[in-house]
């Protein structure tokens, strides 16, 4: 706990909050200003948006203790402005809100849409207030009651001022305050704190009708001969090894396999706990690995299917894998879709599983003494510290606006 | 919808910051205007132990104009640009960007320096910046680097920082009298991310013509002579090569038809931008 120091609608407060306390939060549980609603709290709807040092910003992903010194006015703020005035009065006359949840952000954002712009047309008014969602009367009244206003406004000769009076470059409602120091202790959160406890299944065979939410095939090639290729696959904790983030808890019996996997994808990071099943067919040289893991931290859980198929390649010596990548996830970590970005990771994941694949498979060729090339050496970047394959897809959501 | 309990530090200089994340036995999260993170904070997809808050940075703060370039620092606002407070050196093709960015809103507070970290391939600085020949200045223990903005993202929300570093910022050249831009990108709802964006300048007193294709879902693709693209004629938008365009495309690793149509398009509207500006 920090005391936070802002001035809230013109007078000056303080009160005790955490780091991780957003505005919204702030002004409406320490402060009961619940004019300001908290919708999807990511950013999205609009609904939260707030003066902060004049000019609107969305206050449920802007921290308390990131505004220290700023001067914030929500809706009730707003009272005697005379903008919002106005638009009040346009907004009853023209029904431009029927539940009301959304219409505090859409005061705010229409101020700012009055405030700056000469002279909008429905369209301009439109785009400018799309950060702003209504989801029960509908855009058309919202729009006409903020034309009004602007066309009355002009009409009486006030000029627009396009820059909303900021002056100051930087974020909104930061460079406000000193320094904030040292850390304390570390937080006692459950950052790190991973106990192998997570419930494993002892079977995780599919069922016959589980069908994935999302399959995509990648091929890849070794220089190494097809036997050679296929009896790797064969040894479940060689291929573990290759690839980064997973370990294994034991040995496989009767092609059962209890392990984790990290997930890291930028900031974002998981740590999946569970089991697979692994069946494999001699004649056609194919396998397929089923399995389930739960990372606890989100509470997201996933199953998956992987098959894969070792044959020639046109180059002789040289061995092809195909695989078929079948997943879906449920839990936190599924509320967010993001098609494609899982192309990109799985490209570079399963260029760097190829890459020990190599690594290790040369270095039994050889019958090198010691042990093999460590798994995960993998420079680029801390982008893939360890991934795996499929989880990605709906990991990194479409959800969060922009920086 | 509540982010894990971290510390949270604001520290006043540089320097500050990076004594802050050369501790990697704790999770660091460098944290500008937060309006990627903070979303993925909520949704606890980011889990630290500590959140640096990088705004109280005066040099973060700050624009400077010289003979040909404009530097800003990585805390300026797309709406800072947007606005004018910062200086824009490139026939206002920085500027009308910046306005098309998610919503006001969002760009008071949002950053060009956490944008363009955050890596997102959709996001806009990161296209028109390679169009224009920006560079990104990166500072760590190890002292100072500089590198082109194509090559700092290194995939999907993948920034190329060295243990220990962080982008301060951003040096964007000046275009002579001549130059002429277009950008164009392919969005179903306004101030969502892009699914296709075309970026182009044509600067010949600079002798500089670059395309950028971008949101490839991985690392921009950057035509650095765009001249072949224009065929013979001097007129940028007169024999815009659609056939040479798929071919970038799809080296530069886009397999689906599709998406190689969208963003072949949304680069030929840039560069019939450029030719009617």
């Amino acid at each position: 706990m920090n005391t936070i120091n802002l001035t809230i609608n013109g007078r000056a407060t303080s009160a005790p909050c955490e780091p991780r306390t957003h505005l919204a939060d702030f002004i409406r549980e320490t402060h009961d200003l619940t004019g300001t609603h908290i919708g999807c709290e990511h950013g999205v709807c609009g609904a939260c948006t707030v003066l902060i040092d004049g000019v609107p910003a969305r206050s449920c992903i802007t921290f308390a203790a990131a505004c220290e010194g700023a001067s914030v006015t929500t809706v009730e703020g707003l009272d005697e402005d005379e903008i919002t005035a106005e638009l009040r009065v346009a907004f009853s006359r023209e029904h431009a809100l029927q539940c009301g949840y959304c219409t505090p952000g859409m005061l705010v954002s229409a101020r700012d849409v009055v405030l700056r712009m000469e002279a909008p047309t429905e369209q301009d008014i439109r785009v400018a207030m799309s950060g702003n969602l209504c989801r029960c009367t509908g855009y058309v009244g919202i729009v006409k009651a903020v034309q009004a206003v602007v066309a009355d406004r002009r009409a009486r000769g006030i000029q627009p001022i396009p820059d909303g009076g900021r002056t100051r470059l930087g974020p909104a409602g930061s460079g406000n305050a000193a320094e904030r120091g040292a850390a304390p202790a570390p937080a006692t959160t459950m950052n790190g704190a991973i106990s192998a406890s997570a419930a494993r299944p002892a079977s995780v065979a599919q069922a016959e009708n589980w069908k994935p939410q999302t399959t995509f095939e990648q091929s890849f090639t070794v220089a190494h001969p097809v036997d050679v290729v296929w009896g790797f696959f064969g040894r479940v904790e060689e291929v573990a090894a290759c690839l980064p983030g997973a370990s294994l808890n034991g040995p496989a019996r009767d092609g059962h396999v209890e392990g984790q996997i990290k997930v890291k994808v930028g900031p974002i990071s998981a740590e999946f706990h569970g089991a697979a099943d692994i069946t494999r067919d001699e004649a056609t040289r194919t396998g397929v690995i089923d399995g389930v893991g739960k990372d606890r931290r989100s509470n997201s859980t996933t199953r998956g299917q992987i098959r894969y198929a070792v044959r020639q390649a046109e180059t002789p010596g040289e061995t092809r894998v195909d695989l078929t990548v079948g997943f879906t996830l449920s839990g936190m970590l599924a509320q967010f879709s993001r098609s494609g970005l899982v192309q990109d990771v799985a490209n570079r994941l399963i260029a760097v599983f190829v890459q020990n694949l190599e690594a290790r498979l040369a270095h039994q060729m050889r019958g090198d003494a010691g042990p093999p090339p460590a798994a995960g050496e993998f420079d680029a970047g801390s982008f893939l510290s360890s991934v795996f394959l499929g989880q990605l897809k709906r990991l990194v959501g479409r959800f969060f606006r922009r920086n | 919808m509540k982010p894990v309990n971290f510390d949270y530090v604001r520290p006043r200089d540089v320097e500050g910051a990076l004594r802050f994340i050369a501790n990697d036995e704790r999770a660091v999260k460098i944290m500008a205007g937060g309006q990627s993170l903070g979303p993925m904070l909520n949704m606890r997809l980011v889990q630290p132990d500590l959140i640096v808050d990088i705004t109280g940075i005066e040099e973060l703060r700050q624009v400077e104009e010289k003979n040909d370039t404009v530097v800003f620092g990585a805390c300026i606002t797309h709406a800072d640009i947007e606005d004018g407070r910062a200086p824009d050196v490139t026939r206002g093709a920085l500027r009308t960007v910046a306005r098309g960015i998610a919503y006001r809103a969002v760009r008071n507070r949002g950053t060009i320096g956490g944008s363009i970290t955050h890596a997102d391939p959709s996001a806009d600085w990161i296209s028109i910046l390679a169009a224009l020949g920006a560079t990104v200045t990166l500072r760590g223990p190890e002292g100072s680097r500089s590198i082109p903005i194509e090559n700092y993202i290194m995939g999907a929300l993948e920034a190329d920082l060295r243990p220990g570093e962080m982008l301060v910022s951003v040096t964007v050249p000046r275009l002579s009298a001549a130059a002429r831009w277009g950008y164009y990108k392919s969005c179903r709802k306004t101030g969502e991310f892009a699914h296709a964006i075309g970026a182009f300048l044509i600067d010949p007193e600079r002798d500089v013509c670059r395309a950028v294709f971008g949101a490839t879902e991985s690392r921009p693709i950057v035509v650095a002579d765009a001249r072949r693209l224009l065929g013979d004629s001097s007129a940028p938008s007169a024999g815009f090569d659609s056939r040479l365009a798929d071919e970038l495309v799809e080296a530069g690793g886009m397999a689906d038809p599709i998406d190689r149509q969208i963003h072949v398009a949304a680069l030929r509207r840039a560069v019939e931008q450029a030719g009617a500006a």
